[in-house]
């Protein structure tokens, strides 16, 4: 792929090409789920927890993934509770230092009747936020970076709504209404993707938590492979499919779905990853966040870095939301390694 | 373009400040005429960080027994770069209530588990012995006890042949560092798993870890 020449490209242009699986000038530093750290709240003055409800602030502090970093993407849906906070669900606000969290201990419903999406799902506080920062930042960058945004999927929403142990354990036992819950909560996912491509969105993120270390791979071919289908079939953008965990079982099936890209974590090896995915769907990732970024220093940041590209992976980034104590310096070596590893590779 | 700085490599964080705003403070490590040197940072701008910075660097300067040299950076008179302890001093530095007096720490501390007072003597070339007086549990294993403290918060060295002494691999006396460390010598796993909980905070949990 980056063994032709090609004209220089913006982020923009780099990033869009890329999960096309189409030339690149270089490979593009992207990062699908959040690289806020507090150092960056500090530096713009949007912290956490009003940076994700308040539009002005989470534009403000996804612009330094960009400006201060060097990225390739802004990506202002820093939390996965945006959605949830609309449909009622109860949030954990926590402080600047933490996550906002759903109190998934408390559910919401407990069977597929119970499910209502509100009609205020676009208008809430917290969806309303992401989509007046994906304006914002379409306006203010939308030339020059890929903007993108993210809309959870219907396996994490059931998480949030119907607690997690009582969603896998109604998994188990009814797969009927498992497929029901799923059926009713994809429209979430679909209104409000819609809803962030009228706002300006160039693609969206999709985390679908049918992770590694609680669910099998042939859990995702029976619930969500045909569902993800028809999601790249309704969201007219590139979709970024995200699942945490070792993936690899599911890597196949998640390559049948036609998203874009699967974002990829650092339990996989880039290149197991590649040969499963064969170029049917670009990888991004997979720069190992609690080990790695979080505790350890710019040298192995860059051996993560070059290992994705020997490995012929589309975009670099992160595994997942980094760390907010994550150093400056780490997150700024990404976008050095690529562009050292493109220069050493020249010719 | 951007407005971050490269100043070194972060070696502490506190990432809300208790006595300023939640503003973040960072310890970043450089050089200064080849010996390390550590800067104090903060990328906020509220008003009244500037002296907030200051004052941090100020206690320190008391706290560690460190000394200010150019453009605001701090360093040990030894030279070495006691990067662990230099942690420690920020992180107690940071604690420190800006209403209160900024006093080094005395070279005794109270032993709560034992009732013993350890006592910490210099010897003048940076080795100290540590003795326990009072009336108290089991004097010899405390004083093991806040040894192998020492060595693990200071990165002190043991003496050959020398149970109840430790000393630094620079040669000097650390009077004031060593009355930090004594205080929290005692209860070391209780630092490190307060140290944890701070780090793990702010790392997204997978869903399955989540409440």
């Amino acid at each position: 792929m980056s063994k032709q020449i090609v004209k220089s490209m913006t982020g923009r242009e780099r990033v869009l090409a890329a999960l096309k699986r189409e030339p690149v000038d270089r490979t593009p530093i992207c990062n699908p789920t959040s690289v806020a750290t507090v150092e960056l709240m500090d530096l713009v003055d949007a912290s956490f927890p009003e940076a994700n409800q308040n539009p002005e602030l989470m534009a403000r502090l996804a612009a330094t993934s960009y400006t201060e970093l060097g990225f390739d993407t802004i990506m202002p849906v820093f939390s996965i509770i945006q959605e949830s906070s609309a449909l009622g669900c109860k949030i954990q606000w926590e402080q600047k230092d933490n996550w906002p969290t759903v109190k998934m201990r408390e559910p919401i419903w407990e069977d597929a009747d119970d499910i209502r999406i509100p009609s205020d799902l676009l208008t809430h506080r917290d969806t309303k936020c992401v989509l007046e920062a994906i304006k914002k930042l379409k306006k203010e960058y939308g030339d020059e970076v890929a903007v993108i945004g993210k809309t959870m999927g219907p396996w994490s929403l059931a998480y949030h709504c119907f607690g997690v142990e009582q969603f896998l354990l109604l998994s188990l036992d009814d797969p009927d209404k498992t497929k029901q819950i799923l059926d009713k909560l994809k429209e979430v996912t679909v209104a409000f993707g819609v809803a962030q491509i009228e706002a300006g969105a160039d693609a969206l993120t999709l985390p679908d938590h049918a992770t590694g270390d609680l669910v099998s791979g042939e859990y995702y071919e029976r619930y969500l492979r045909d569902l993800h289908i028809e999601l790249v079939e309704r969201i007219p953008i590139p979709l970024i499919l995200h699942i945490c965990g070792r993936t690899v079982d599911r890597m196949e099936y998640i390559a049948q779905t036609g998203m874009a890209a699967f974002h990829y974590d650092s339990k996989n090896k880039p290149g197991e990853s590649m040969d499963v995915v064969k170029q049917r769907i670009s990888l991004i990732g997979n720069i190992n966040n609690p080990e790695t970024l979080f505790s350890k220093g710019p040298e192995s940041v860059r051996q993560e870095v070059y290992r994705n590209l020997e490995a012929g992976v589309q975009l670099v980034g992160p595994e997942c939301a980094i760390p907010l104590q994550t150093s400056i310096e780490n997150l700024k070596e990404i976008p050095n390694a690529v562009r050292d590893w493109h220069k050493e590779h020249t010719n | 373009m951007g407005e971050t700085v490269n100043i070194g490599r972060r070696i502490e964080l506190v990432p809300m400040d208790l006595h300023f705003e939640s503003v973040t403070l960072a310890l970043y490590c450089q050089e200064w005429e080849s010996t390390p040197a550590y800067r104090v940072h903060t990328y906020s701008r509220k008003e009244g960080i500037q002296e907030r910075i200051e004052f941090v660097v100020r206690a320190m300067e008391t706290l560690g027994g460190m000394e200010q040299v150019g453009d605001g950076l701090l360093r040990f008179p030894c030279g070495a770069g006691h990067e662990f302890a230099c942690r420690r001093v920020f992180l107690e530095a940071c604690k420190q209530d800006p209403a209160e007096g900024i006093e080094v720490r005395p070279l005794h501390t109270l032993d709560k588990k034992s009732g013993l007072t350890m006592v910490a003597s210099g010897f003048g070339d940076g080795r100290y012995r540590v003795t326990a007086e009072g009336e108290g549990k089991d004097p010899a294993r405390r004083v093991g006890v806040i040894v192998n403290g020492l060595m693990k918060l200071g990165e002190m060295l043991e003496v050959e042949g020398r149970e109840e002494e430790v000393g630094f691999a620079c040669g000097q006396t650390h009077d004031a560092m060593v009355g930090l460390l004594l205080v929290r010598a005692p209860n070391v796993r209780a630092l490190v798993r307060e140290q944890e909980d701070a780090a793990s905070r702010g790392m997204l949990a997978a869903p399955s870890q989540q409440r």
